[in-house]
């Protein structure tokens, strides 16, 4: 499963690294002015007109995210860097996977789309697959079968044991 | 002894049968959860959030507080078999720990860590009984400009004090407090960052944010890093300890106790500082003091008993003021508020049976968890070997499930996804994520107040000056951040303290080879130079 990435050079690793952490600037950056822009648009109406509208509080949290942004950059153009968490159950001599991330949020997202259709119990099944998949187990059928029995039991746990109905979707009627 | 009266009321409310079963099922399922490995107890917590929706609240109060201690003790079991600490807390248990499991001696330090956890636990709660009526009874008299003052504080010591990076812990505040910002504005109505979706006008529940950084983006992080094959456990049989070990553990455990509580019963959260100072102090202290770095056993008493005080004195400011400065008290907030309860002063006049037999129900969960825990810690050090693609497979199963279960909607686990991708940035790139829960919480609270604070006074600013205490905490806060830059200033012009400009070298890692996002990095380091320096 360890797909072997291409290895850069050092030099080059290390200016992407440092790129990556201005782009963290940059998105703070964006966001400040999504709020800004966001808040320029609230209607001014007479219950506004108070002491203190709704205006106040995002452009004080405009202004600081976009002063946090400029430190950030700033420190990082000096050579500031942080270092990424670690854990017993990662490797951080190997570069971020990608297919996995995106796979997994991929997986997510078609989750939440087809809930409706399909149901919850399908859904999350195919959800724990998969995701046990991109994870890296072998054994499909194992992987299959919990997903099912997790599926299955939360759903009836769920139903029964604290009266939430989830949703059925393809399986109304049999469940 | 009026407090002892309303304390006697809540026990008698909490140990029906019924109430007892919930008790139980908390502690159990919180103690497995949490001692899965990469689960700290904030996930644990947010993760069983959903299990409590169908109960009424007392009942889910009290599954809730053995699910709290269950997902703290399983943390402490991670942490010393496996040396993979989940929360920072549990960060100083590690370091001892792990040493005494890997000489043999992992039974003992189990059970100093869960006789210590169940004697600071009970002190504690103890404490708590008699400390917050007091504390209400002054936060009651208090007016919005304080409570202003120490939200603010509690922002800027969740994000400058206990973090390695200042910029990138106010980043992550700001960012929270963003989030925070979505939906309808509390006083006006007026829409906010909605978009025009209708789905957000209602803001973004606090348990898809909870879920979302701890579990998603943990998983999602360690997706894109996982190391493949299982890490090697220690297997242990059941805890005891021989005359030595109790001789050795029952002072530390006191004096953990005395030092976790009052850190974390003053709103600066966490219990990373106490875990810490107790380590040192009982190295200090202690007649053996060559067997720390080797498994001293008074090194994980002190520490676990300071953790588990503080957790029971975080408790102090989250229901008399209504301020959560760890991330699982900030998750029990968010619990709290499902049922239309709200922390603070005058939670105590409102629901007095409700306060007191959450009280009551610590007491029993802390009692439940080691009647448990000690006969059935080799079946959780099982747990350790869960093959990882399932564990962290099931971690998204049932993070998905929590988002939907929050609102019984789809669009809440596109909101996980989104927010989940945000926590996996904030790991990538150092950023602590206790600001990001914290300032989504507490911000609209803080508007809240600070409008009042305007109000009252027609606009004038100075109003928010306008109360002593509100003074005195601006004044802590501005030492605070005044304070250590001019001592790293100072250090820098007189002495040969400079920092190290490279990162640290890999060899420092081996004392116990990890650090967490929600800001331990600071006291690992500082554990290292101390290493260093004998």
């Amino acid at each position: 499963m360890t797909a072997p990435s291409t290895v850069p050079t050092s030099g080059l690793r290390a200016r992407l690294q440092g790129r990556s952490e201005l782009g963290v600037a940059a998105l703070l950056a964006v966001i400040a002015i999504v709020i800004a822009v966001d808040t320029a648009n609230i209607r001014h109406t007479a219950i506004n007109a108070g002491v203190m509208g709704p205006q106040v509080v995002p452009t004080i949290i405009a202004i600081g995210l976009g002063l946090c942004a400029i430190a950030l950059a700033i420190s990082v153009l000096r050579g500031g860097h942080a270092d990424a968490e670690d854990g017993e159950d990662i490797d951080l001599s190997q570069k971020a996977h990608w297919p996995t991330v995106f796979g997994l949020g991929g997986l997510i997202l078609v989750f939440a789309l087809s809930m409706d259709f399909l149901g919850f119990v399908i859904g999350s099944a195919l959800l724990f697959f998969g995701s046990a998949l991109l994870l890296g187990s072998r054994r499909l059928v194992w992987a299959l079968v919990i997903g099912i029995l997790l599926a299955v039991g939360t759903f009836y746990g769920f139903v029964l044991g604290l009266g939430i109905n989830l949703p059925a979707g393809l399986l109304t009627g049999i469940l | 002894m009026d407090n002892v009266t309303l304390l006697m009321e809540g026990f008698s409310n909490a140990l029906t049968l019924q109430n007892l079963l919930f008790a139980l099922i908390g502690v159990l399922l919180g103690t497995a959860v949490g001692v899965l490995p990469g689960i700290g107890p904030a996930m644990t917590v947010a993760l069983l959030l959903p299990l409590t929706y169908a109960l009424d609240v007392t009942g889910s109060l009290i599954m809730f507080a053995g699910i709290y201690y269950g997902g703290m003790y399983g943390g402490s079991t991670t942490s010393i078999l496996l040396n993979t600490p989940g929360e920072s807390s549990s960060v100083v248990t590690a370091l001892e720990g792990n040493k005494m499991a890997k000489a043999g001696r992992g039974a003992q330090a189990l059970a100093t860590a869960a006789i210590g956890s169940f004697v600071a636990g009970t002190l504690a709660t103890g404490a708590l009984v008699f400390v917050a009526p007091f504390v209400v009874a002054i936060a009651i008299g208090l007016g919005a400009p304080s409570y202003f003052a120490m939200m603010v504080f509690a922002f800027v010591a969740v994000s400058t004090v206990l973090g390695a990076s200042r910029i990138r812990g106010l980043a992550s505040l700001f960012i929270g407090l963003t989030i925070g910002l979505v939906g309808l504005d509390g006083t006006t109505g007026q829409p906010r960052l909605t978009f025009g979706q209708p789905l957000l006008s209602g803001g973004i529940d606090v348990v898809v944010i909870a879920v979302a950084l701890f579990a998603v983006g943990e998983a999602l992080w360690i997706a894109a890093h996982l190391r493949h094959g299982t890490p090697a456990t220690i297997p242990v049989g059941v805890p005891w300890m021989g005359k030595d070990d109790w001789k050795r553990s029952w002072k530390p455990w006191l004096r953990g106790t005395v030092i976790g509580f009052p850190f974390g019963a003053i709103p600066a959260g966490g219990a990373e500082i106490p875990t810490f100072l107790s380590y040192v102090a009982e190295k200090k202290l202690s007649k053996n003091s060559e067997q720390f770095g080797h498994g001293a056993i008074e090194g994980v008493a002190g520490p676990e008993a300071a953790n588990n005080a503080s957790a029971a004195g975080t408790l102090v400011p989250l229901l008399t003021l209504g301020l959560p400065t760890t991330a699982t008290a900030a998750v029990m907030i968010a619990a709290f508020n499902q049922y239309g309860i709200h922390p603070g002063p005058l939670l105590f006049q409102t629901e007095p049976v409700l306060v007191w037999t959450l009280i009551a129900s610590l007491f029993i969960g802390n009692t439940l968890l080691l009647a448990l825990n000690l006969p059935l810690a080799p079946l959780w050090a099982k747990l350790l070997r869960i093959p990882r693609p399932y564990l962290y497979a099931g971690i998204l199963f049932f993070a998905t499930l929590g988002a939907y279960a929050a609102g019984m909607q789809t669009f809440n686990i596109v909101i996980l996804l989104i927010l989940g991708a945000l926590g996996y940035m904030a790991r990538r790139f150092g950023f602590p994520v206790l600001p990001i829960i914290v300032g989504a919480i507490l911000g609209p609270e803080m508007e809240r107040q600070l409008r009042r604070s305007l109000q009252i006074s027609a606009g004038d600013p100075a109003a928010l000056l306008s109360e002593p205490l509100a003074v005195v905490v601006y004044t802590v806060i501005v030492l605070f951040l005044v304070v250590p830059p001019v001592i790293k200033a100072l250090r820098r012009r007189f002495g040969r303290g400079a920092p190290p400009t490279s990162g640290p070298s890999t060899d420092q890692f081996d004392a116990f080879g990890t650090q967490t996002s929600d800001g331990s990095a600071r006291v690992i380091q500082a554990v290292r130079q101390g290493r260093r320096g004998k």
